[in-house]
């Protein structure tokens, strides 16, 4: 056998234009394996000379499927800008910000879930490429692919009314938001007289964490070995109780075995991290300082942060909690493929945030903006629904910003990703005589469980999928295949 | 205000990006026209959920840019659910759309696609001239089209 490359580009079913590209060596074994993030964007650099007031609009042209995290991200370091922290903003305008990040938390764990990861669930990874996707799923399993259309935009028209549209909108403005909640906006979403309102979302969580607990009972074996690997995980936690936090906490990292790696106020966030960067990705390597680039990558997003955290604090969504931290006898869960399970736990949650919201007559509020006195630097980071994300704005004195950093969420996956391409790469394509549409995706999906956003993490403006190359150990070009 | 009866027109395309956004244009002179908001729908891309929504239309009209020369500066023709599909969340097509509201829905609105020729896609607001001549010669014609 020839030496040679693969290269899997577009990767499909994510969020951006990546390309995996594994070499292999004469006698068919995996020497090595890459994703490589392709496009390129800069948003750190043209944001530079603008108004602060204008990054939490600006920025959320990173994204179509994420705008309201770098909107909420962004307006936290704002706010910081005009002199006011989280716990100083008022009561209405926290508790709306928190509505808008976990309506926009639910809709995008929707569209992963049903949109990009039930059909590898529904129909297995040997099934042919024209059937894994939401179409198949609709066909054959009408009830589901409703059931994910409604969830998605329940998400999405909390979203609307809060921003005014279901991408793009605003809501934050510097120490605070723009616009209070109306009894007609919250009747809309409890009511049920014209979508299904917050209980129904509620009870279909509850049933699709039923759905994915029994196919995990039928598939564990593979579900549980899948693209799994020690890893440190990383996640916002409650201030005092160390609870699963969305909007504003501490920033706590736990290593493959549970022991503490970071316990900070997340404002410290730049003594403790660095970004490696490597010649063959346009997407940096987030690493923590102390524990060097080999030790000291994290994992963030769903799995990492019921890892993380002590619990949650809703009342089912803790119940599922448990039973998914039993089976792993209370130790971090490192099974990559459990972050789908992970994933409809927190949108499970974030179904009863949004209920417990709905019901808070603080919402209807009106005292919307508190002012302080201005600062020139801003940090501000969330849970956004694939991880930890940091955004941080200079200002000079005139209020232009000087300097802008992101450290986005797929960011932080990045090694983790990596690894998942080169563990699934060694497992299934060594020493094959042939390659095979699915071996290429289950390579796909040791990224796709990562809910991966590249056009956010690289700050690209963008095609989307991946590619996969074949090449030799001297970079030739053997084979490839593009979806 | 002129109200289209169970009929939705779908403005597909992105303002920022030049003739781009000769979907929200469309959409747009119509407003001026005097039809209403209600009937008018902009959006930067289809999604899935979009069968939800048609699927509470008759008539369904997507208006989007076209790279395509076409010998009027536009086209409209008839849309029908795609027999084979594929999926991105960066690319549904109305045929994909059409297919998931039969398939989901069992809903077959009668669909059209209207498709207006731009020439220029950089990161800046404003319609070329060409394009803004296909588009007067598309709201004209459109005036008296009779879905």
């Amino acid at each position: 056998m020839n030496k040679k490359k693969i290269v899997i580009e577009p990767v499909t079913r994510v969020e951006g234009h990546g390309k995996v590209t594994i070499k292999m060596n004469e006698e068919g074994k995996v020497e090595d394996a890459f994703l490589h993030i392709v496009e390129f964007r800069g948003f750190e650099k043209f944001i530079q000379g603008h108004p602060y007031w204008e990054a939490p609009v600006l920025v959320q042209r990173l994204c179509g499927i994420c705008p309201v995290s770098h909107h909420i991200a962004a307006a936290k370091a704002i706010d910081q800008l005009v002199g006011v922290d989280p716990e100083n903003l008022t009561p209405t305008a926290t508790k709306l910000r928190k509505l808008l990040h976990y309506g926009q938390v639910f809709q995008s764990h929707s569209l992963h879930f049903f949109y990009l990861a039930s059909p590898d669930i529904l129909f297995g990874i040997d099934a042919p490429a024209e059937k894994r996707n939401i179409v198949a799923v609709a066909t054959e399993n009408q009830e589901l692919a409703k059931k994910g259309i409604l969830m998605r935009k329940f998400g999405q028209e909390i979203i609307k009314a809060l921003a005014g549209k279901k991408i793009h909108g605003i809501l934050a403005v510097p120490g605070g938001v723009h616009k209070t909640f109306t009894k007609e906006e919250r009747e809309y979403f409890l009511d049920g007289k014209q979508i299904p309102n917050v209980d129904t979302m509620i009870e279909w969580s509850k049933e699709i964490i039923d759905f994915m607990k029994a196919y995990h009972f039928d598939n564990a074996p593979w579900i549980d070995n899948f693209a799994a690997y020690p890893s440190n995980h990383l996640g916002l936690v409650h201030k005092e109780t160390g609870a699963m936090e969305l909007y504003d906490g501490r920033l706590r990292s736990i290593d493959s075995e549970g022991n503490e790696l970071l316990n900070i106020e997340d404002i410290e966030y730049r003594y403790h991290f660095k970004e490696a960067v490597e010649p063959w990705s346009y997407l940096k390597f987030p690493y923590m300082t102390k524990y060097g680039r080999e030790n000291g990558w994290n994992r963030v997003g769903p799995l990492a942060r019921i890892n993380t955290c002590s619990h949650i604090p809703t009342y089912y969504a803790e119940i599922e909690r448990q039973i998914f931290k039993a089976y792993t006898q209370d130790k971090p869960n490192n099974m990559t493929m459990h972050t789908h399970w992970a994933r409809l736990i927190e949108m499970l949650h974030c179904a009863e945030l949004i209920k417990e919201l709905l019901l808070d007559e603080d919402l209807m509020g009106t005292d919307l903006v508190t002012k302080g006195t201005p600062r020139n630097k801003g940090i501000g980071i969330i849970e956004a629904p694939r991880g930890t994300l940091i955004h941080e704005y200079h200002t000079d004195d005139k209020g232009l910003i000087t300097k802008c950093n992101l450290i986005v969420s797929t960011t932080h996956n990045n090694e983790a990703m990596n690894r998942g391409v080169r563990t699934i790469a060694n497992e299934v394509l060594n020493h094959k005589p042939e390659i095979t549409e699915p071996m290429l995706n289950q390579i796909e999906m040791a990224i796709r469980a990562y809910d991966p956003c590249l056009s956010c993490a690289t700050h690209a403006l963008g095609q989307m999928p991946l590619i996969v190359q074949l090449e030799d150990l001297q970079g030739n070009l053997l084979d490839e295949k593009i979806r | 205000m002129k109200k289209l009866d169970n009929t939705l027109i779908i403005g597909i395309g992105n303002n920022t990006r030049q003739d781009d956004g000769l979907g929200w244009c469309f959409l747009e002179h119509l407003e001026k026209e005097g039809y209403h908001e209600d009937s008018l729908l902009y959006k930067y891309q289809l999604m899935v959920e979009d069968a939800e929504l048609i699927a509470k239309y008759e008539k369904v009209i997507f208006v989007d840019a076209c790279k395509t020369q076409l010998n009027n500066g536009f086209e409209i023709e008839r849309v029908l659910p795609a027999e084979k599909v594929a999926f991105s969340t960066h690319e549904v097509p109305p045929n994909q759309i059409l297919n998931l509201c039969e398939n989901i829905y069992q809903k077959k609105p009668k669909s059209y696609i209207i498709k207006i020729q731009g020439y220029v896609w950089d990161i800046q607001i404003g319609l070329s001239n060409e394009a803004t001549e296909n588009l007067k010669k598309t709201v004209s014609y459109f005036k008296n089209f009779t879905p």
